[in-house]
This record gives structure tokens, C-alpha cells and sequence, in this order.
């Protein structure tokens, strides 16, 4: 086992959190620290950025990324979003039953929500959990152990080598693995359509609601939601201290600030979205 | 010749150098020593540019590594070897990978060429034909050597080693000790060392600097140390029990 | 979860692997379930522990649910936007959002940023134990890690869930009121209208809390399950918390299914 060296004690004894903030400042804690963080990432964001034009090509890293963050997520999402779309179809129906008896529409307004927003943002909330803890956890190890260091001595900065293929592999693979959770919670919501509330599936397949506008929310919302979970999952893995303790801490923040980042986004993106396709 | 110049470092309220300053000659082997927390990992890793220091200068070849841009650092380090604490190998790379690692990464050397010095490197730490182990099947001892391996795979002129035979039995660490020495001989280069394993690590150094609470209280050749009279650097150098620490 | 190793097993192995694996991970925690059971039933469990992880696991985390809360419920409007647009229904915004704020987006999302926040946390905290041997240390002085570690945790945890929905289902509520004055043009005193017209009961409330009960069981089983559960230093603890948050959004939306089912 590896034990923390002086310097981590040292990085602990400063970092001991001062008792009993109470709930106000509670709050502006974690607003200091999201802004900390913020300018963190962002700072990481810029030196991908840098190193996609001026960094080395580390060919075949990109391409082994994808296909890890593909494999790791692929049966989850099919899963997760296979029972959303049963649940939301049932819900959406059982209500609008209430309301309007007519449910031939239950289908186009349907899909019109999932490429608009609940596909990109229930997939990339479920990513962010599954790849984004995943980068903060392997990235974070390597911080305990030195290994960043290491490669930092072999003239491979951890931003260009360890974050920069993970960036484009995720930006691919989020789109990728978005559209595929939208055909499976689509083709889930059909089937719990037609068996519960006999809309056959040539009715509910009506892609008469959906525009242009919708696709381009969509697809950039893949994009931001893509481009986000591995910067901010890797600035949480970078900026790890300790042992052990230090890598879990990693990983739980880069759950909640990667699904944070999700959620602001999606906030902005669909704002946006309004006013530009209305 | 490295020279470290009033290096100041602080981790919030604590300050762990203090205005620091230390010479190293050219083909010094040079060990570091002092009780635990006392900054040693950290001026290790400042000598290597890998922490910021708030102050000071740490000049290498007439250069100050601080005033370097990013990019021409990086180049830089192809001047420096270093061994890290808890090894620090690529746990995805094969012991040859990761030998190969620096040499793929800041040399034009062809494959022929770097399975050539590998081979030959790990002959030189007696673990040859270990090429496709990976690095979580080794043990303490195993993983050190091949650290070694790997620091001195560049034979940089510059080499920094830092707890090489911290966990290790003590025929292990002595056997450690003995191959860096032999390694420093044969390469000339300069080389730090910080370890715990006082009384080992002197059997092998030309000189020998101490920090205390982050401040270098002693600076002088292997037989000064161990014939100085001041109180801390006696009763640590030959592990008394009464004294002022 | 089954390893892949460079040896590629074929299709079928590693799918096998991956049901034993599932398999092993809902036995352990259904062992667990059961002794935590054991323990509160007879409530043999710590209290200060208990009082200690309330205020780490609730206090800590009322910012984050308060964030996610009001840009949830935003987001809620932001996409009624064009439906109500397209049918005139200003009035049935409150109705549509509360619907599925209270029965739906309110527990899943509250949930499902606990599960980072506070469950992943958890795991991560008993991983290290694991890992630095102090949960042998516990044992070696007799003391039963379960009702003085894990129970406490564990209803620390539902109890937290459970009242970040109730607040959570009000912020969203808020958020989505403002969110629809400023978007939509539909003042917040229609909007409490149409939450209040009768369309929507306390049955609504209800099935969204008791869903926050079933989702913070399964969380807090998955999240002690791998925290105990833990190998191999600090690569360990990572690979864990991972383990943890995704076994807790598989179990959160296959449960909210079941129970979706199951109430109505």
C-alpha cells in the first residue's frame, strides 16, 4: 500500500475544513468552490484546445477511447433508457387521458421531446455518471501514485496525452450513444403505447412536429454535453490530493459537477433553443 | 551544476521550504535527508520543475527553469531522470513500454534502437527478459528497479531519485543504493537523492545537505556529516534517541 | 464489470461474466439489507453516527439540490414552451409541470444527483476504511461495523433523500413558476392555479415520496455494498465509486418503473 507522502499531509493540514459554517455560509462555500472550479476547467478546456492544434498525435488513442467509453456504456444506456421511455409514454398517456382522450399525437410530442432534450440530457446525465466517473477515477489514481508526475518528466503533459483523446472520443461517442438511446427509449415508448393504450405503432411513429430547430438543439446539446463530461470529470481527476481518499473524493466530484453540468447546460442550450426556433 | 536559490513553497498556512539554498556540482552524488515532512519530496519535485515555487530560482545549465515557457520546459526535462516515491510506473504499459515510454516521447530513436538500450537497461538492474511483465504483477523491490530503469533510460545528465529504497528489505535497499552509486559512476551524472535509510544512504553519497522544518541546516561532505557536532544533524544522522528533534 | 483483459474472451463469456457479476453484486446486497434489518429492527445502531452522517449527508447537500432544483424546474418549462404554445394552454402549464416535477423529475433527478453527491461519497468514505484497514481495526475490538458504520449510513441516507425530494418538488415548483413568466408569459398566480385546480391530488406528492424511499434504499444498499467491497488501494476505491453510481442509476430508473407500475 502506498502511503501518503509528507507533501499530501502537508496539502491536508491546509485544506482541514472549518467547523460549523452553518447554511448561508455553507452555501457560499460551495458557490466559492464552483467558481474555483469553473475557472479550473475552463483553464482546462483552453489548453485541450491548445494542444489539439499544437500537440503531439498520439495516433490510435483517440480511436481506443471511443471504443472503451462505447463498451463501458453501451448496455447501461440501452437499459436506462429503454425504461425511461416505457415510463414516460405510460405517465404522459395516464395524464393526457385526463385531459385530451385523444392520443394520436402522444407520439410525434413524444419524439419531439426526446431529440429535443430528454434523450441528449437523460443520456448524457447517465453518462456523465458512468464515463465522467470513470476518467476522475483513472486519472485520479494516477495523480496519487506519481504517475502524472511521470509523464510530466517525459515531456507528456497529462492534458495533451491523458484528456485531450478522451475530449474528441467523448465528443463522438456521446453523439453516437445519444441517438441510440433515443431509438431505444423511441421504440420502447411505441411498444408501451401500443400495449397499454392500443396507439398502433404507424400513429405513433409521426415525425410531422419535428423541424430543423429541434435537430440542431439536439445535436448541440450531444456536442456541449460531449465536450463537457470529460473536461470537467478531468480537471476533478487532476486536482486530486491524497491517497485513497483523495481518488474517491475525485470521483464523487466529478459525478455531481459533470451532472451540474449537464443539467446548466441543458438550462442555457434549451433557452437558447426558444428563442432561436421558436 | 544545479543551483537552487532561496526557494520559498507554502501549501496554505504551511509553509514547507523556506527560502532554501543549495549548490550541487557537477557528478555529485548528492543525498538529502531530514525527518519526515520536512520538504525534501517537495524541493525534489521543484528541482524537477514539477511544482512552482512562490520564490526563488532553481538554475540548471545557467538556466532558470521558471522563466522557461511551458512548451520549451517540457523539452527541457529531457535533461532530468527521475525515480518517484511510489514508482510511479504506467500500471496500462508493459515493463518495456514503460522504458521505452521517454524515449518514444522525447527522442527519434528508431524501434530497433529503443528495444536495444531497454534490453540493455534492464540487464543493468538485473531484471532481464521482463520486457512483457506488466507492472502490478512485480514486487516493491522489482517495480523500484524498474523505476530506475526507466530514470536513467535517457542517461540525462541530470538524475533525481526520490525514497529509492523506502518498504524494501534491507539487502534489497543496499542492493539499490549500490546500483544507483555504480549507475552515477558510470554515466557521470549528477544526481539527488532524498531517502530515510540514513545510514545506507551514506555509505553512498559524495555529499550530503539536511532540511529541517524547510530550512537546509547542514550542507557539507559525507565525512563532514557524520563527524558534525551540530545537535540535530548528530542526532539524525546516527539515529540518537535524546537531542533537540 | 467483467474485466477485459487483452486475452478477449468471446461474446458469450464476458456476457456471463457480467450476469454472475450482477448476480453476486444484488446477492451481496440483499445479505446486506437483510443485516442492516436485523440491526434496526432490534435498533442496535450508533446514534451519534447517525446524527453525525445527517449533517454530512443532508446539510451538505441542501446547496446542490437547491441548484439542481430551480434550473430543473426551468428546464420543465423550457420544454412545455412549445406544446402550450401550440395548444394555447397557458392554464394547464402549472398542472403538466407539477405532474411531472412531483411524480417523476422531482425524485429521479434528486436522486440521481445524490447518488453522486452523497452516495458515491459514502462508498468512497468506506472504501478508504476498507482500504486502510479500519474496518478490521473495528472488528478487532468487537465492535459490529454493520449497526455501528453501515445502519446509521443507511438511514441517514433514506431520511436525506426523502426530505430533498419534499423541498427539491418546491424549488422546481418555484423555478418552473418564474421560469414561466419569464418565457411564457403566464403569471405565477395562474400557474399555483393550475397546480391547485384538482387536477393534481396529494397522491401525486405521495407517489413521488414514497418512490425517494425505494430509490434511497437501493442507493444506500448499492453504495455500502461497494464501499465494503473494496480491493486494492486507491485504484480500488476509484473503481468503486464508479461502480456505485452506476449500479444506483440502473437501480433508480428500473425501480421507478416498477413502481410507476406497481402504485398506479
Amino acid at each position: 500500500m502506498s502511503s501518503a507522502g509528507s507533501a499530501d499531509q502537508g496539502a491536508q493540514d491546509g485544506e482541514a475544513p472549518p467547523q460549523e459554517l452553518g447554511l448561508v455560509g455553507e452555501i457560499g462555500a460551495t458557490a466559492l468552490d464552483l467558481f474555483d472550479g469553473a475557472r479550473g476547467m475552463y483553464s482546462v478546456l483552453v489548453r485541450t484546445l491548445y494542444y489539439t492544434a499544437y500537440g503531439r498525435r498520439e495516433p490510435g488513442s483517440t480511436v481506443h477511447y471511443m471504443y472503451e467509453i462505447g463498451n463501458k456504456s453501451l448496455f447501461f444506456l440501452t437499459v436506462v433508457m429503454g425504461f425511461i421511455g416505457m415510463i414516460l409514454v405510460y405517465q404522459a398517456g395516464v395524464q393526457a387521458k385526463r385531459v385530451i382522450p385523444d392520443l394520436t399525437l402522444l407520439g410525434a410530442t413524444y419524439l419531439e421531446l426526446l431529440i429535443r432534450d430528454l434523450a441528449a440530457s437523460i443520456g448524457a446525465l447517465m453518462l456523465a455518471t458512468r464515463v465522467g466517473a470513470g476518467i476522475a477515477a483513472e486519472i485520479g489514481s494516477m495523480v496519487v501514485t506519481e504517475q502524472t508526475d511521470a509523464l510530466r518528466m517525459c515531456a507528456a503533459d497529462p492534458i495533451d496525452y491523458l484528456i485531450k483523446p478522451r475530449f474528441f472520443a467523448s465528443i463522438v461517442m456521446t453523439t453516437a450513444l445519444i441517438i441510440w438511446s433515443a431509438a431505444v427509449a423511441f421504440t420502447s415508448g411505441m411498444l408501451t403505447a401500443y400495449s397499454f393504450f392500443e396507439v398502433a405503432p404507424r400513429t405513433f411513429c409521426n415525425l410531422s412536429l419535428i423541424d430543423k430547430g429541434d435537430l440542431i438543439v439536439g445535436l448541440s446539446k450531444c456536442v456541449a454535453y460531449g465536450a463537457a463530461i470529460p473536461i470537467v470529470s478531468g480537471y476533478c481527476g487532476l486536482s486530486t490530493f491524497g491517497g485513497s481518499e483523495g481518488v474517491g473524493w475525485a470521483t464523487t466530484r466529478a459525478v455531481v459537477n459533470s451532472s451540474l453540468a449537464v443539467i446548466i447546460l441543458n438550462f442555457f442550450i434549451s433557452g437558447a433553443g426558444i428563442f432561436l426556433f421558436p | 551544476m544545479i543551483a537552487i536559490e532561496e526557494i520559498e513553497k507554502s501549501f496554505g498556512h504551511n509553509q514547507v521550504l523556506r527560502r532554501v539554498k543549495l549548490d550541487v556540482p557537477k557528478g555529485c552524488l548528492y543525498g538529502l535527508i531530514g525527518p519526515g515532512a520536512s520538504g525534501k519530496s517537495i524541493l525534489l519535485k521543484i528541482i524537477a520543475g514539477l511544482i512552482r515555487p512562490e520564490g526563488g530560482r532553481v538554475v540548471v545549465e545557467g538556466q532558470n527553469i521558471f522563466e522557461m515557457p511551458d512548451i520549451e520546459l517540457q523539452k527541457f526535462r529531457a535533461n532530468f531522470g527521475m525515480l518517484f516515491q511510489n514508482y510511479a510506473l504506467f500500471d496500462y504499459l508493459t515493463v518495456y513500454e514503460n522504458i521505452a515510454f521517454p524515449l518514444r516521447r522525447m527522442t527519434t530513436m528508431t524501434e530497433e534502437q529503443i528495444r536495444e538500450r531497454v534490453a540493455d537497461r534492464l540487464k543493468r538492474v538485473q531484471l532481464p527478459g521482463f520486457e512483457d511483465r506488466m507492472p502490478s504483477g512485480l514486487s516493491g523491490g522489482q517495480k523500484k528497479r524498474i523505476g530506475v530503469a526507466r530514470a536513467t533510460v535517457m542517461q540525462a545528465p541530470y538524475v533525481l531519485y526520490d525514497e529509492p529504497a523506502a518498504g524494501l528489505d534491507p539487502v534489497t535497499s543496499q542492493r539499490i543504493f549500490n546500483l544507483l552509486r555504480d549507475e552515477q559512476r558510470a554515466a557521470g551524472s549528477t544526481v539527488i537523492m532524498v531517502s530515510s535509510d540514513i545510514e545506507r544512504l551514506l555509505t553512498v553519497t559524495d555529499r550530503v545537505g539536511m532540511l529541517y522544518r524547510g530550512r537546509l541546516i547542514f550542507d557539507g561532505t559525507t565525512a563532514e556529516a557524520q563527524e558534525s557536532q551540530d545537535p540535530y544533524v548528530r542526532q539524525f544522522v546516527h539515529g540518537l534517541v535524546d537531542g533537540p528533534l | 464489470m467483467a474485466s477485459n483483459d487483452d486475452g478477449s474472451p468471446g461474446l458469450f463469456h464476458t456476457m456471463g461474466e457480467s450476469l454472475l457479476g450482477m448476480a453476486e453484486t444484488a446477492g451481496g446486497m440483499g445479505v446486506l439489507f437483510g443485516r442492516i434489518l436485523a440491526r434496526l429492527a432490534r435498533l442496535r445502531f450508533d446514534g451519534a453516527e447517525f446524527m453525525r452522517s445527517m449533517y454530512k449527508m443532508g446539510v451538505k447537500s441542501i446547496p446542490i439540490v437547491i441548484v439542481t432544483a430551480l434550473f430543473t424546474g426551468g428546464i420543465m418549462v423550457i420544454q412545455a414552451a412549445p406544446i402550450v404554445k401550440r395548444y394555447g394552454a397557458q392554464g394547464l402549464l402549472g398542472w403538466g409541470a407539477g405532474f411531472g416535477t412531483l411524480r417523476e423529475i422531482g425524485p429521479l433527478l434528486t436522486a440521481l444527483m445524490l447518488s453522486g453527491r452523497v452516495g458515491a461519497n459514502n462508498t468512497a468514505e468506506l472504501g478508504t476504511m476498507v482500504v486502510t484497514e479500519q474496518i478490521d481495526a473495528l472488528r478487532a475490538l468487537a465492535i459490529d461495523p454493520i449497526s455501528f458504520l453501515i445502519a446509521p449510513r443507511f438511514l441517514a441516507f433514506i431520511l436525506t433523500l426523502f426530505f430533498s425530494t419534499l423541498y427539491a418538488d418546491a424549488l422546481a415548483l418555484l423555478g418552473a413558476a418564474y421560469a414561466g413568466k419569464g418565457l411564457l408569459d403566464v403569471e405565477p398566480s395562474v400557474f399555483y392555479n393550475g397546480l391547485t385546480s384538482g387536477l393534481l391530488s396529494f397522491s401525486d406528492v405521495g407517489v413521488g415520496l414514497i418512490k425517494s424511499v425505494v430509490f434511497g434504499i437501493i442507493m444506500a444498499l448499492a453504495s455500502c455494498h461497494f464501499g465494503l467491497a473494496v480491493k486494492g488501494g486507491a485504484p480500488g476505491v476509484g473503481r468503486a465509486v464508479n461502480a456505485t453510481v452506476v449500479a444506483s442509476a440502473a437501480g433508480i430508473f428500473v425501480l421507478d418503473y416498477f413502481v410507476s407500475f406497481g402504485i398506479s
